[in-house]
């Protein structure tokens, strides 16, 4: 049977399980450190380990669903109150989720990946430690004691342990077998599916309500499935095998003899606060909803040229189409609304792993470390949430290598030998937030100021006179930073002068505070949604051209002849700097209508305020942004393509990469 | 099968999409075609993009480079003007790529009689209206693409 079209449902759900597992991972080390109970979290990475093992075993992937298993045991031990979870355990667990997330990722390419078996020797010797330290303690049993738990150390590669030939094989009996999807299920005909084809091995299908054929087209009335079979196995063992499917509720088996079976549902089962909510929704895939993105943007420029057409009509039915045009921009303008709000993704999705990143890096280090994440149910549209992953990534690792100090030092300075990490989020008005603050030492603005002067950035006398948060502000730039050793961990010279550049590119903003000794605090001010923008229309020639408004500062009309020249370019007063001044038409290899009149755009480029001489300003434009796919991507210095109410495409210009090339 | 010769990849046989350009007859495969689209203005250069760039047009919504096919087979180049020629649409995933062509003939069953090298061409069949030069949709959008800038 081809299982294939469940490939990408299984991938997704798998993925989310193994987060899961590394998040309950990261607060189980915590509670451990701190003695509070951990049985609720181990509860949660039980049931993680546990629904990768099924769901796996389902998607007949062997090695994933062997090494889950292995961590299964392991962890059982714990949820069963027979050991107590160690450092060198939760270590070797954060490993096996590393490592299943990988398999996953090559699951989702059609491989069939194997186990590491260094790791997984590794997770069995530390169950039958924790099983031989149990025994250490446990008082002497009298004749042979039975462990607790079956030792994992052989491999359990036959997932059903081989059970002792009956004396008298039983021959085939009618069993009628009644499955309950769990109602958090988000796709229980699939799971119907999966149990229908888990019991055809065996033996032979009589029948099942609702049929395959209906499971495949989605249908499963009351998410209850009967299934008929003629089987010769023991119950417990077709039982056993259904377990490994995730998220069924009741399981009953009957056979003709009168025999039953409603075994107890291991932890897998349905008991998700999120049931009654996930029930009622749907999966979509994101290329989807970018697609609506994009046909709801083209409705947008539609719209405008309709609207453009009708300039031209006499003045008497203008009125009518004007009217029937407004209700309809009021309509898209809606849907446009609508279509954003259902992009919009929770920030936990990029921060659900830094608790993790965080501890890590800290234990590379040798510091100690603690991760808060506040406001992580903030939501922002998918594509400024990409943005944002290695920006944040950077500046988390940054806290933790040049902020927080080691525990020596920090108890030296009066502080908990623990560092805290706050990362928090907040809505103000149509802007997202997001804050990340450290108690580590702080900057030295002294040390910026020493910096930015050794780079040639400023000379000795301005970066005397800069503000305390002026001269903060240096530690964005290019290639200035007060780390005293360059670690593997934050990399050399790619610092916030990288992390700020990323949020440019979707309109955002970064702020630096600063205490000496009391730590350090960056604000990240970001849009909600990217895809419409204010951009500056500009001439040139006979070509038209946007600027990202949010990179614009002014523009001034000049006679293009009598600028002052500096080393032979010509340059312009602005705002008391002399600003470099460049023609974009020569940038772009385009002609210039060559008039003298022309006028200067001044805006931020790479290494400060650039002036782009064009031939004409052609006012403000709320741009629905395209990106640019193949072969356009490949032209440096285009950040994306609208079209007007004219139907005419133009090219929005990346300002910081226009030099570049 | 086991003592077969090694298979060389399979010749362009089957339905191909027949048109002008200039005073020659070419062909793609009729599944590398998308649409064939007129001249669709206002146009708009591409900045710092390479000589068989014409432009981009607007089609339906969707913006398209449009790549001068005479110049990238060493014809006279053509220029893109409304009422000109047409613009042959290549079904590439996720690629805009439009193709400056004179004028489509028609779709025919075509085998090359003569097998052309690497590259662009994959050959001369005989056509209804005589010889037709057979192209390559792989290295015809790759050697397009190329004039973008990034290789």
């Amino acid at each position: 049977m081809d299982l294939s079209r469940y490939l990408s449902l299984f991938v997704g759900e798998a993925a989310e399980h193994v987060a899961g597992l590394s998040h309950g991972l990261v607060a189980l080390e915590q509670s451990v450190s701190t003695g509070s109970d951990a049985g609720p979290v181990i509860d949660g990475i039980f049931r993680h380990v546990h629904s990768v093992k099924g769901m796996s075993a389902s998607m007949q992937l062997d090695g994933i669903a062997t090494l889950a298993h292995r961590a299964e045991d392991l962890v059982d031990l714990y949820r069963r109150h027979l050991a107590r979870a160690e450092p060198a355990a939760v270590d070797a667990l954060l490993a096996t989720c590393d490592a299943l997330q990988e398999m996953i990722a090559a699951a989702a390419l059609g491989q069939k990946p194997a186990p590491d078996p260094a790791l997984l020797d590794r997770l069995g010797a530390l169950t039958r430690q924790a099983l031989d330290g149990r025994a250490a303690q446990a008082e002497p049993a009298p004749g042979p004691a039975r462990a607790p738990v079956p030792p994992p150390a052989p491999p359990l590669a036959p997932v059903l342990p081989a059970e002792p030939e009956p004396a008298l094989k039983p021959g085939p009996r009618r069993l009628e077998v009644e499955v309950e999807v769990a109602a958090a299920c988000p796709v229980p005909a699939v799971r119907a599916f999966l149990v229908v084809k888990k019991l055809a091995a065996f033996g032979s299908l009589v029948g099942s309500t609702p049929t395959v054929e209906e499971l495949k087209a989605g249908r499963l009335p009351g998410k209850k499935l009967t299934v008929v079979l003629e089987s010769a196995d023991p119950l417990d063992r077709i039982e056993r095998a259904l377990s490994q499917i995730s998220d069924l509720g009741a399981v009953v088996i009957r056979a003709q003899d009168g025999q039953v079976s409603t075994p107890a549902r291991a932890p897998a089962a349905p008991a998700q606060p999120a049931a009654a909510e996930s029930s009622r929704t749907v999966r979509v895939r994101t290329e989807v909803l970018d697609g609506f993105v994009d046909t709801v943007g083209e409705l947008l420029i539609a719209t405008a040229r309709i609207r453009e057409v009708g300039r031209a009509l006499p003045p008497g039915l203008r009125p009518l189409l004007d009217e029937g045009v407004d209700r309809l921009h009021a309509i898209v303008k809606e849907l446009h609304g609508q279509l954003m709000g259902v992009r919009m993704t929770p920030l936990a999705v990029v921060t659900e792993r830094l608790p993790r990143i965080a501890r890590d890096v800290a234990r590379k280090l040798g510091r100690q470390v603690e991760v808060e994440v506040q406001g992580a149910e903030i939501e922002l549209d998918r594509a400024i949430l990409e943005e944002l992953s290695d920006p944040l990534l950077h500046l988390l690792r940054n806290a933790v290598d040049h902020g927080i100090e080691p525990p020596h030092l920090r108890l030296l300075a009066g502080k908990p030998a623990t560092g805290r990490i706050t990362i928090s989020a907040r809505r103000d008005r149509d802007r997202v937030v997001l804050e990340v603050a450290d108690d580590g030492k702080g900057m030295s603005a002294g040390r910026l100021r020493e910096a930015a002067v050794r780079r040639g950035a400023l000379d000795a006398e301005q970066a005397a006179a800069l503000t305390e948060r002026e001269a903060l502000a240096l530690a964005t730039l290019p290639g200035v930073s007060t780390a005293e050793e360059v670690t593997d961990v934050s990399g050399r010279g790619v610092g916030l002068d990288a992390v700020r550049k990323t949020l440019e590119t979707v309109g955002g903003t970064l702020e630096l505070e600063s205490t000496r000794g009391l730590g350090t605090r960056i604000t990240l001010r970001l849009p909600l949604t990217v895809a419409v923008q204010p951009v500056l229309l500009v001439r040139v020639g006979e070509e038209v051209l946007g600027l990202p408004i949010a990179k614009v500062h002014g523009a001034v009309q000049v006679l293009y002849g009598a600028l002052d020249r500096s080393r032979g370019a010509p340059v312009l007063p602005y705002d008391g700097e002399l600003v470099p001044v460049h023609d974009l038409a020569a940038l772009l290899g385009f002609d210039s209508a060559g008039r003298d009149e022309r006028a200067v755009v001044v805006a931020d480029g790479a290494d400060g305020r650039i002036g782009l001489v064009v031939d004409g300003l052609l006012g403000q434009h709320e741009a629905v942004l395209k990106p640019l796919g193949p072969p356009l991507q490949a032209v440096s210095g285009l950040s994306a393509v609208t079209v007007l109410g004219t139907g005419r495409p133009v090219f929005i210009l990346d300002v910081t990469r226009l030099l570049a090339a | 099968m086991g003592t077969a010769p090694a298979e060389l990849p399979a010749p362009p046989t089957g339905r191909q999409v027949v048109f002008s350009v200039g005073t020659e007859r070419f062909a793609l495969p009729l599944s590398a075609v998308r649409e064939v689209v007129p001249p669709l203005p206002p146009f708009a250069r591409v900045p710092r993009a390479g000589g068989a760039v014409r432009g981009v047009m607007n089609l339906r919504g969707r913006v398209v480079a449009v790549v001068d096919l005479a110049e990238l087979v060493g014809l006279p180049p053509q220029p893109l003007l409304s009422g000109h020629g047409q613009v042959l649409i290549l079904d590439r995933e996720k690629r805009a790529m439009g193709l400056l062509i004179g004028v489509v003939l028609g779709v025919e069953l075509l085998a090359p009689a003569a097998e052309g090298g690497e590259g662009v061409v994959a050959g001369v069949a005989v056509g209804r209206a005589g010889a037709v030069t057979l192209l390559r949709v792989e290295p015809l959008a790759a050697a397009a693409a190329a004039l973008f800038g990034g290789g």
